[in-house]
């Protein structure tokens, strides 16, 4: 089975700080991989050792990405090889645009059974490139994964919601999301960093997107004074019913 | 001068972290500190993530690596789970037994270590009349008339001494006697017939098992010997230089843990309405702190890179190592200080890490025998004729 894990690259969010203005300030986080595409790469990787198939990384993202630091963290994971785009012109880009960037990538690849996203970007969260992706391959979408069992010409995944747990059928090849309990991200060895330094990557600028936003800016939301409202313990149903209020 | 470090030891550290905060809460911590040991699934996933074989010959299956980058991952375990852990010196054993053992014995040794993922081979070379004064060490290997050994003798301070699998003993050969100095080294298995160990309850560091170890009739063969007769001390000497790098970037990583609670509690507490790190005796510790570690992590680097170099650290390693185990302590000292009263209980780690860097004063060589050997190298060195 030929599976790709799309990956994102992102400013460290830890490292990201916030002004006086409420703008951020990216200058001093350096890039990491998007958190939970660590689960998309864990899943793919175990999957593809089950299968004896093979597993590859495809990654638009911004100019971080060209960092072989970066590279190589994504590779000693697993994926034997990279196809990358790293350049500013994706910082800001949407969801379709990336999506349109991951295809071209996919060309570069070739033949695949199966892409593996991972829930959501850290840093943007959209949640929709997986099915927009799908769209433009014409391949079948499932989201929200938290199994896949190969089956031949196709897998059965479990697709766990909030209170059902869902098994599908999906015909190959197809784009699946996962969510991060699907499988734990390993802790990388010496052993796999070193060999990752040895394993093709293909990182190149992109030559045009189509971002298909404009960006007026991008600012912190404005921090909510603390309400100080105190409650006893005689007040739980209150407490329980402000609660749910709040996050209503 | 490039202090940078490499992608790959950038990428380890990163990986050290992610193990560290999967694996080492605080609650598993205090655990460790009781049961004198960490969890079997810590070990484990230690060698599953291929930490432990690093440091070892490849010929085995390890992982050759330089000095530097095996002080960089101690240093960061240390810092980032602020406790004492027992694989860099289960390694070293390992190390020992890989570099001067026959291929057999290695492979025995990194068999049962792949098998478990527990501490394989443990030290035994102290005892109770024969610490700095090795000269003074009484057990003893007997040739037999059947061409077999028998040991006798007691070893103490034995790292790991109550989980290890295998025991790798230096003892006198034929004559315990002090004029003695022809040594040898053995590799004894743990459930051997004639050896026991009785645990020893020390101030800090429980969460490594330090054992007596009594050998009583203990039989072998010449199987069992580890390297050429009569040459032990001197093989074992050869790594001494790195295990004294070992033990002082333990220590800084735990005094750096110690210094990221304090300096953090100073910036929160409020004292007569403004944080306590506006004051300026407080901060005046605060750089005597800071200005230690900083000192003890560029000795540390230049000690492995001259290791790392091929060069001989015996003098610069005693400096290292005296400096950078009392200054870890005062660092710990501080930490305390900075905390007050609070430092002084049980509801932060400052104690524990104050106990545990107050015992590397003595592992490795005490700070006075490190002035020793150091002070013998300086008089030397600045000597006209």
């Amino acid at each position: 089975m030929k599976i790709v894990a799309a990956i994102k690259v992102v400013p460290d969010d830890e490292a990201i700080k916030v002004a006086g203005d409420r703008t951020l300030d990216a200058s001093k986080a350096k890039e990491k991989i998007s958190t939970y595409d660590l689960n998309a790469i864990e899943a793919g990787a175990q999957l593809a050792a089950a299968t004896g198939g093979n597993l590859v990384a495809i990654s638009a993202s911004y100019e971080g990405a060209t960092s072989k630091k970066v590279q190589k963290d994504i590779l000693a994971r697993g994926p034997e090889e990279l196809f990358a785009y790293g350049d500013a012109k994706l910082a800001t880009a949407d969801s379709l645009a990336t999506a349109k960037a991951l295809q071209a990538l996919l060309g570069q690849v070739g033949d695949f059974d199966l892409v593996l996203c991972g829930d959501g970007s850290a840093d943007m969260f959209a949640g929709a490139v997986d099915a927009q992706l799908a769209a433009l391959l014409d391949v079948p979408v499932v989201n929200k994964v938290t199994k896949i069992t190969p089956e031949g010409d196709k897998v059965v995944v479990e697709r766990t919601l909030d209170t059902v747990v869902e098994e599908i059928e999906v015909p190959l090849p197809a784009v699946i999301s996962v969510s991060p309990e699907i499988a734990q991200p390993r802790i990388t060895g010496m052993k796999d960093i070193m060999a990752a330094g040895k394993k093709p990557a293909h990182v190149d600028a992109i030559d045009a997107v189509d971002a298909a936003v404009e960006v007026a800016e991008i600012k912190a939301p404005e921090a909510a004074p603390r309400k100080q409202e105190i409650f006893g313990e005689d007040d739980v149903a209150k407490f329980a019913a402000a609660l749910a209020e709040a996050i209503r | 001068m490039d202090f940078s470090l490499t992608d790959e030891q950038e990428l380890l550290l990163e990986s050290i972290d992610e193990f560290a905060e999967r694996y080492f809460d605080e609650d598993t911590i205090k655990a460790m500190y009781v049961n004198h040991g960490c969890p079997d699934e810590i070990g484990e996933a230690y060698r599953d993530a291929g930490f432990g074989y690093m440091g070892l010959p490849e010929s085995v299956g390890g992982i050759d690596t330089d000095y530097l980058t095996l002080a960089l991952m101690t240093e960061r375990l240390y810092h980032k789970t602020g406790c004492m852990t027992p694989f860099m010196t289960a390694m070293l054993a390992m190390k020992d037994i890989a570099d001067f053992g026959t291929e057999e014995q290695a492979q025995m040794i990194i068999e049962a270590y792949n098998e478990s993922g527990k501490c394989a081979a443990a030290l035994g070379i102290s005892e109770p009349a024969a610490g700095s004064d090795n000269n003074g060490m009484t057990t003893v290997v007997k040739k037999q008339e059947d061409g077999t050994y028998i040991m006798n003798g007691q070893k103490t301070w034995v790292t790991n001494g109550a989980v290890a699998q295998f025991f790798l003993i230096i003892a006198k050969d034929e004559d315990p006697s002090y004029e003695n100095k022809s040594y040898s080294m053995w590799l004894v298995p743990a459930n051997s017939e004639g050896i026991s160990v009785g645990l020893l309850e020390k101030v800090g560091q429980q969460a490594i098992a330090f054992t007596d170890l009594f050998l009583d009739n203990v039989k072998l063969t010449e199987a069992n010997r580890v390297g050429e007769a009569g040459k032990g001390f001197y093989l074992l000497m050869k790594n001494f230089e790195f295990e004294r790098c070992l033990v002082v970037a333990q220590g800084l990583g735990q005094a750096q843990a110690a210094m990221d609670d304090a300096a953090n509690y100073v910036s929160e507490r409020n004292v007569f309405g403004r944080p306590l790190a506006t004051n300026p005796l407080v901060r005046d510790l605060l750089v005597e702190a800071e200005t230690i570690l900083e000192n003890v992590r560029t000795y540390l680097y230049k000690c492995c890179w001259m290791l790392d170099n091929g060069q001989s650290i015996r003098s610069e390693v005693a400096m290292l190592k005296r400096y950078a185990t009392k200054g870890c302590t005062r660092v710990a000292d501080i930490a305390m200080s900075l905390y007050g009263g609070l430092g002084y209980t049980e509801e932060v780690r400052i104690g524990r890490i104050w106990r545990d860097l107050r015992g590397n004063e003595f592992a490795g060589g005490a700070v006075e025998v490190m002035s020793y050997i150091a002070g013998r190298e300086i008089v030397k060195k600045y000597k006209k004729n």
